[in-house]
């Protein structure tokens, strides 16, 4: 890492003046004069990190005093000692199927909804993305136990058609599903990003189809959801990666406990109790890299998949993917 | 579910370009505006709860307040005292703009090369990007404080806005690389027939082009920059230096005698500047391709 | 092509102007200025502290103006989050608020200076037992502030109404238990929905005392657990007997509890009565009404008390910083000093300094009279507290009420869930 970032640059000025594909090595230089920046700040403020975050975890490190080898203790406790540590991953994985598809879906269909819409387009896309600029805060999770209580707007809501659950966020089989319902309202960004995506399909495409007769259907088959294909992916992966990690909605709502009955107590948030409550940061560090693995695997798994339907255009890019 | 299968319909019946009969483009609205009631009475509930007494804040379950107390909003703007809100103004936009600034070049800068260039361990290197936002921070916030307090900048707006400008937001850089992947390759060909290195054609060709992920970007770096409480409270020592967000939590929350109506008000007085950023920066979403024009 | 690159420079020039101003703003580290000694303090609370305690500063800045004090506060939880990692980092702040729970941790990981041997800090006028909360390993690492003490809250109103007799000093825990079965069934507290009291299980302070009533206690002095699974099993069994008859909060209300006076079933206007620390308790009149009252907590079948009077908060310097000496004097300022206690007031609760507590009362409003009335009937009257928790229990805690979440939610027996915390709590402690 550090050899590729010290190595010594060909001067980029002479690039391109041939008129011709300059030379290889001259185009080398020039992908690491624009990585420059990031391949400091991956080297100082990441990768040291999370080296040491790394080493930690293989610690009984308690922010206080000098951490001490322990080996694989704190992985072998994490996965055959620590009951919660598996509580907290059922509730992650569900909340993560259940979050994920549901705001893709909404904000899909509300940016496709609004890129049709000629009157009051600025008013739409402020409003819809209104809730996400709240984030979760304290006064968020407030007013989401306020709606999702015992008494409260939706259960009066539900008990008109008959369903009486007597609220959700203090029922250990509801209050999960009130917390993706949270992340799913703040849809605001993945919206956005499909909204600028969908801003890059040339409107050509539409006419041509027009033309020749293919119905909202094809086209939607035929060229948004192609050409949308690498926003798309992108939202997938991002929003896949975010929901493992959720911590703020969970924490608010739950007052940090993660209750009722551990059933919000999603993986971050049992994490940071053990790192930064019960101060085991060695352990906290294995969890994260325990996270980390599982999360990379996920997502090598969703790039895996992309080959197959998502559209670069003119791609030439196998590398990166 | 329906509803989004009508509304994918009228969208790309209306992106084709053909006319749109008069009731399918009033059903589009009726279904927009009935999903924004549901979006938005959340939030009415934020609102209403600010202007609510003590004894109805938690325990009264009606939307609206039984008269109106302003004393919440006195009460949480008394604790800013210490420091001007002009002050504390200035500060949060002195990070937000440094914020936006440093992701918007380092990010596409990073982006194009993943994106465009050739160069060994692309594919690596990439992995790596991505592997970064998996761990999750509270794993490295402790190794990251030491870094930046052998740094000396503990205490100061370095740690808010040097990892942007040093791209350590994979999330953007990720987002421009997809972006910049589904330009035509037409294009950088056309330009490097006329002569242009790989500098040129990023300025000239590229830049212009990723318009519309630039400025999302830029919206999104502003404000979670601005709501970013965590990053702001570890750093920030003295209240002279705090921004808006920081002080307005920091100051209301209330340790022994909670005061939830005050902190509501709070939340909704912090919600103002970034509600009148996006309202002015939200059309720009909209100019991308339009105006920059693939076909040019 | 021209465009762009006027765009460009521009970009770069505001780049440039605002490294310029980010270094002006960065330019005021160190503040060695003409040698004066800067002393960095840190502390949790709401704006009244802070408007105090900046008062108190200025008057300390006047009379030893070699000494600048910086100053920075925060909301509790984020408070205990900062300090964590600045301390982890090694930068912790030269005098620090400290709570209880934290005493222990901070001490042991060296990050806190011995006090004890600074003779600039008196603590001549404090009472003995509560001083030594703040010893571990017999140095005084930490000095109390003030005293809190655990409290009955109620709403004296449908109390009264409901015909059931007020709580009164030297009421035992049988003479709660009933109290609250006749409450629940009382026509005026059924009426208004509501039921008794808080479960008292998922506390583990109110288990403490419940305890102490017994004669036993929480943790040994060489920080072991100071009673056994069956203790646990009976009291969560006692617990869930009395919320399974509808006596106490059900598990969906109990469950809610985050702190916040709001959020208890008596702020939600759920019971009748609470289980709080009574300086917070002033949060409840608000809400609740004027007829809020504090009664004493529940005394052990023989009658001993098993509330004490608690440190609710400490000062405590940094073992790294560079002026001692400066740190002491200053801790003592906010202690002892007459002037100071006259500023402070009870901001941080009723004072531990004796003089100063009784300089201050009579000069007390509101809701403070309620807090300083009620602690003075237990004055001679109550055992010693015991030494600050050990490291581990401040996720013990936590854990304390989620295990009984587990027990209230009904997917574990009390005995099963009792056998549970306490291996857990074995293995916390070893550590």
């Amino acid at each position: 890492m550090t050899a590729t970032a010290t190595r010594p640059q060909p001067a980029p000025a002479s690039a391109g003046r041939t008129g011709k594909r300059p030379p290889k090595r001259e185009r080398e230089g020039a992908a690491w004069v624009f990585l420059s920046p990031w391949v400091l700040g991956a080297c100082v403020l990441t990768l040291l990190p999370m080296a040491v975050s790394l080493y930690l975890s293989f610690t009984n490190y308690d922010m206080f005093n000098d951490p001490s080898w322990v080996g694989f203790r704190n992985y072998v406790q994490m996965f055959t000692e620590d009951p919660r540590f598996w509580r907290s991953v059922t509730s992650t994985l569900t909340y993560v199927v259940i979050a994920v598809p549901l705001q893709l879906a909404l904000a899909l269909a509300v940016a496709i909804a609004l890129k049709s819409v000629k009157r009051g387009k600025g008013f739409y896309r402020s409003a819809f993305y209104a809730p996400s600029l709240l984030g979760a805060s304290m006064s968020v999770a407030l007013v989401w136990r306020a709606i999702f209580n015992d008494g409260g707007t939706v259960d009066n809501l539900l008990s008109w058609f008959g369903l009486d659950i007597g609220g959700w966020v203090n029922k250990p089989g509801w209050a999960l599903v009130a917390v993706a319902l949270l992340t799913v309202w703040q849809f605001g960004a993945p919206m956005v990003i499909f909204l600028a995506g969908l801003q890059q399909i040339p409107g050509e495409l539409y006419e041509a189809a027009a033309m020749d007769g293919a119905g909202w259907w094809r086209q939607f088959r035929s060229i948004t959801l192609p050409m949308l294909s690498p926003v798309l992916f992108f939202n997938l992966v991002l929003q896949t990666i975010q929901a493992f990690q959720v911590f703020t909605p969970a924490f608010a709502v739950s007052g940090g406990k993660g209750g009722p009955a551990d059933s919000t107590l999603f993986y971050t948030l049992y994490l940071y109790d053990r790192g930064f409550t019960a101060s085991h940061m060695g352990y906290a560090s294995a969890m994260a890299w325990v996270l980390l693995v599982a999360i990379g695997i996920v997502t090598a798994v969703l790039f895996r998949t992309s080959r197959s339907w998502v559209f670069y255009a003119n791609d030439d890019n196998e590398g990166a993917r | 579910m329906t509803t989004v299968d009508t509304t994918r319909a009228v969208a790309t019946g209306r992106a084709a370009g053909g006319r749109r009969p008069r009731p399918a483009r009033i059903a589009l609205h009726a279904v927009l505006i009935a999903v924004l009631l549901v979006m938005l009475y959340p939030l009415a509930w934020l609102i209403a709860t600010s202007f609510k007494p003590a004894d109805e804040v938690i325990a009264s379950l009606k939307l609206l307040p039984s008269h109106l107390e302003w004393s919440n909003y006195s009460t949480a703007l008394d604790g800013v005292n210490e420091v001007s809100v002009g002050r504390l103004l200035w500060n949060s936009l002195l990070i937000a703009g440094g914020a936006v600034l440093g992701n918007v070049i380092s990010c596409s800068l990073a982006a194009y090369a993943f994106a465009r260039l050739r160069f060994r361990m692309r594919g690596p290197l990439f992995a790596f990007m991505i592997a970064t936002i998996m761990l999750p921070h509270h794993a490295v916030l402790i190794p990251q404080y030491i870094v930046f307090n052998q740094l000396g900048m503990v205490n100061t707006y370095w740690p808010m806005i040097l990892p942007k400008f040093l791209a350590t937001d994979a999330f953007f850089v990720f987002l421009i690389v997809q972006f910049m992947r589904s330009l035509p390759r037409e294009l950088e060909e056309a330009a490097r027939i006329d002569g242009c290195g790989p500098f040129r054609s990023f300025f000239s060709v590229i830049l212009p082009l990723t318009r519309p992920a630039l400025i999302t970007t830029a919206i999104f770096t502003f404000i979670w920059t601005w709501n970013d409480f965590f990053t702001q409270l570890i750093y920030l020592f003295e209240p002279e230096k705090f921004t808006l967000t920081l002080a307005l939590r920091s100051f209301v929350d209330a340790s022994s005698q909670s005061a939830f109506g005050p902190m509501f008000a709070m939340s909704v007085f912090a919600l103002l500047p970034i509600v009148l950023f996006f309202l002015a920066f939200q059309r720009f979403l909209v100019e991308g391709m339009a105006n920059s024009g693939l076909k040019g | 092509m021209l465009r762009n690159r006027t765009r460009v420079s521009c970009a770069l020039a505001l780049t440039f102007t605002l490294c310029a101003a980010l270094t002006g703003c960065g330019g005021g580290e160190g503040g060695g200025s003409g040698g004066k000694v800067t002393l960095r303090f840190t502390w949790w609370g709401n704006p009244d502290r802070a408007a105090r305690t900046e008062a108190a500063i200025k008057l300390f800045e006047k009379k030893n103006p070699a000494i600048r004090i910086s100053t920075s506060f925060a909301g509790f939880d984020a408070y205990k989050q900062k300090l964590a990692t600045q301390a982890a980092g090694g930068d912790a702040p030269d005098v620090m608020q400290l709570d209880y729970r934290m005493i222990n941790q901070y001490a042991d990981g060296g990050v806190l200076l011995d006090l004890g041997r600074h003779k600039e800090l008196r603590t001549s006028e404090m009472d003995k037992g509560l001083l030594a909360t703040g010893v571990v390993n017999d140095r005084q690492y930490a000095i109390p502030v003030a005293r809190g003490s655990e409290t009955v809250v109620y709403d004296s109103v449908l109390w009264r109404k409901a015909g059931v007799p007020e709580p009164k000093l030297g009421w035992t825990w049988d003479d709660w238990a009933d109290a609250m079965r006749k409450l629940s069934r009382s026509k005026a507290v059924e009426d208004a929905g509501r039921v008794g009291g808080t479960d008292p299980g998922q506390s583990e302070d109110v288990f403490e005392i419940w305890l102490r009533g017994q004669g036993k206690v929480l943790y040994t002095d060489d920080y072991r657990l100071g009673f056994t699974a069956d203790d646990l099993a009976r009291y969560w069994e006692w617990c869930s007997g009395l919320r399974k008859e509808g006596a106490v909060s059900p598990a969906e209300q109990t469950t809610q509890m985050d702190g916040s006076v709001e959020n208890t079933p008596l702020g939600r206007l759920k019971a009748v009565s609470d289980f709080n620390w009574d300086a917070p308790a002033s949060g409840f009149p608000a809400i609740v009404g004027e007829g809020v009252k504090l009664a004493p907590m529940p005394a052990g079948e023989d009658g001993t008390p098993g509330q004490y009077y608690k440190p609710s908060m400490f000062f405590g310097a940094s073992a790294k910083t560079g002026h001692p000496k400066e740190a002491a004097r200053f801790i003592d300022f906010l202690l002892n000093d007459p002037e100071a206690g006259a500023i402070l007031g009870n901001t941080r609760g009723i004072p531990a300094n004796d003089s100063i507590r009784k300089a201050v009362t009579p000069k007390l409003e509101g809701f403070d009279v309620v807090v300083s009335t009620y602690q003075k009937q237990f004055e001679g009257k109550l055992k010693d507290p015991p030494p600050a928790p050990p490291k581990g229990d401040a996720s013990l805690q936590t854990t304390f009420s989620r295990d009984y979440d587990q027990v209230s939610f009904e997917r574990m027996s009390p005995r099963e869930a009792a056998e549970n915390y306490v291996t857990e709590a074995k293995a916390e402690l070893r550590q």
